[in-house]
């Protein structure tokens, strides 16, 4: 560089103001720093100090050119120990910018104004400021808030002097990647709070969502099933709640079960009332559109709402061994009975000394040779000790209408077939309630 | 709405009806009187489409109601169903007799009930 005729400012301050002169001065002198020419740049400071003295940039330029005369010569200092000292201090090293000399110095000795709205007159001097320090970027104690973005700064690597890369490169890497490091798990950290968060709010919308939708079945299905006016509002509220069809399906059937089971358990406490349970249950679900698949699936939930899971006697079960009579003594058994089986009344007769049951449940017909329903029931009565034991019939409608013309004691009964398992929980519990009231008054 | 009329002292029964009626899909309101004098007041004002009425009530029964119903012009054109556990024929007979234009004998049955309702009571 011609520093000689560019960097002067001889001539130009000549003709125009003090201050514009000497702000010429202070802008050769730091082109002869860049250049590292100080004894220049300390004449072009010496002549702005007579042009303006009281400028108190002036001071400051001093300093800065000592500062480097000093680096220079510790500079010197070192090449010399080690290689062959260079002829010219560093003139190809030198930045040739205001943000060089920034880079590589770390501070400077006394920093000065360096803002032209304060001081319109002074010039724009690259004042050595500290370099900026390393971006940290800490993630907010709370959790990000619903509904605003979380700012993530960006990854800034740690800031490392020069000096110290020159003299320990390796070690300043090594912060520098556990500075990154650091950062990055700050950063997952962040990003696994705000995936959190908008979980959250997710699970939360969707609660709130699903809780609207299904008070408003539950108002709806009540009574039974709304009309199809109804239905079409309901399928729309869903909609504009965003809730996917499958959901809505699932909820609609949770609500529309649970209503069928309150109605359920409405009808049974009035069921001496109803001419037959198992006719008033069918139309029931026909007015809550339950599949015999929804009902069979449900059916233990509505019972153990109807029963309470403890032992509630032994039922001896007369019956022939099939399949359906194994499914009703196995219900019979989840329902909280102790349940022996006898394929007939002869086999019954020979079981009952050993269990003594609380309840006798038989069915009317059995193979020919054997003895029927009736019968044994008969013979049951005339045996005094069992005089008092429940004794319940399965039979068909035919039969029930000459049962009903017949004397049945109070702790006798029976139920139609097919046997609805409700009601015959029902006659089970009332005949046993019978006994224990027998018992008592017996007393 | 229509309005049915159920006759009946007890309260279950009344809750069975009301139950009933509910899940039947009818638009049809349901006005209660517990014994037959108070049925007699309540027919004159509220001017129901078909009473339910049991025959069997203290106060006044069913026997004695109907007869004053069906003899009053604001209430005669009433249909009345006669709503009582007294299934013999002979007691069938003398409800249509006084002016019921059905018998049905409790214990009840909800569809059949309601397909009986339909019947008097159009919407």
């Amino acid at each position: 560089m011609n520093g000689s005729q560019t960097n002067t400012a001889q001539g130009t301050a000549a003709g125009t103001s003090p201050k514009v002169a000497a702000k010429q001065c202070f802008l050769a002198a730091d082109r002869f720093i860049k250049d590292a020419r100080y004894r220049e740049a300390r004449l072009e400071i010496e002549k702005a100090r007579r042009l303006d003295p009281a400028n108190t940039y002036i001071p400051a330029f001093l300093d800065r050119i000592a500062y480097f005369e000093q680096q220079q010569k510790k500079e010197r200092g070192n090449v010399s120990g080690k290689e062959t000292p260079a002829l010219h201090p560093s003139p190809q090293p030198a930045p040739s910018s205001a943000a060089g000399i920034q880079q590589k110095i770390p501070a400077a000795p006394k920093p000065a104004p360096v803002h032209s709205e304060e001081h319109p007159q002074a010039p724009h001097i690259a004042i050595p400021k500290p370099a900026p320090a390393p971006v940290h970027f800490s993630p907010a104690s709370q959790p990000p808030v619903v509904g605003t973005r979380t700012e993530i700064p960006p990854i800034a690597p740690a800031f490392v002097p020069e000096e110290q890369m020159e003299h320990g490169a390796k070690s300043a890497m090594d912060v520098n990647l556990q500075e990154m490091k650091r950062q990055i798990q700050m950063l997952t950290h962040a990003l696994e709070q705000e995936k959190k968060a908008r979980e959250e709010m997710t699970s939360q919308h969707v609660h709130v969502a699903t809780t609207q939708l299904r008070t408003a079945l539950e108002q709806s299905w009540v009574n039974g099933a709304p009309n199809e006016q109804e239905t079409i509002r309901l399928h729309e509220l869903a909609v504009s709640l965003a809730i996917p069809d499958e959901a809505e399906q699932t909820i609609l059937r949770e609500v529309k079960l649970k209503m069928y089971s309150t109605a359920v358990k409405e009808v049974l406490s009035k069921r001496r009332l109803l001419r037959s349970s198992s006719s008033t249950m069918e139309w029931l679900r026909k007015v809550y559109q339950i599949s015999m698949s929804e009902y069979l699936e449900y059916e233990t939930k509505f019972l153990l709402d109807l029963i309470a899971d403890q032992y509630k006697g032994t039922v001896l079960y007369v019956a022939p061994t099939n399949g359906s009579n194994d499914d009703l003594t196995r219900r019979l058994k989840t329902a909280g009975f102790a349940v022996v089986r006898a394929a007939s009344p002869e086999e019954a007769l020979g079981k009952i000394e050993k269990i003594y049951p609380n309840l006798i449940l038989c069915q009317m017909e059995f193979a020919p040779g054997s003895l029927s329903g009736i019968k044994f029931l008969h013979l049951i009565r005339s045996t005094n000790k069992y005089t008092f034991l429940p004794f319940i019939l399965i039979c068909t409608t035919a039969e029930a209408g000459s049962l009903q013309s017949s004397e049945l004691r109070p702790h006798e009964g029976f139920i139609q077939s097919p046997v609805d398992f409700d009601e015959l929980i029902i006659v089970l519990n009332e005949k046993l309630l019978q006994l224990r009231d027998q018992i008592s008054s017996l007393s | 709405m229509k309005k049915i009329l159920l006759v009946e002292d007890d309260e279950d029964n009344r809750d069975l009806v009301s139950f009933v009626l509910q899940r039947s899909n009818l638009s049809v309101e349901l006005v209660i009187a517990e014994n037959g004098k108070e049925a007699v007041q309540k027919a004159v004002d509220d001017r129901p489409n078909l009473i339910l009425m049991d025959m069997q009530m203290p106060v006044m029964d069913g026997w004695t109601a109907v007869p004053i119903l069906k003899g009053d012009d604001r209430t005669k054109a009433i249909p009345i169903i006669a709503f009582t556990s007294q299934a013999k024929l002979e007691d069938k007979a003398r409800t249509i007799e006084i002016g019921c234009v059905e018998h049905y004998a409790k214990p009840m049955d909800p569809e059949e009930l309601l397909t009986l309702i339909r019947k008097y009571v159009h919407e």
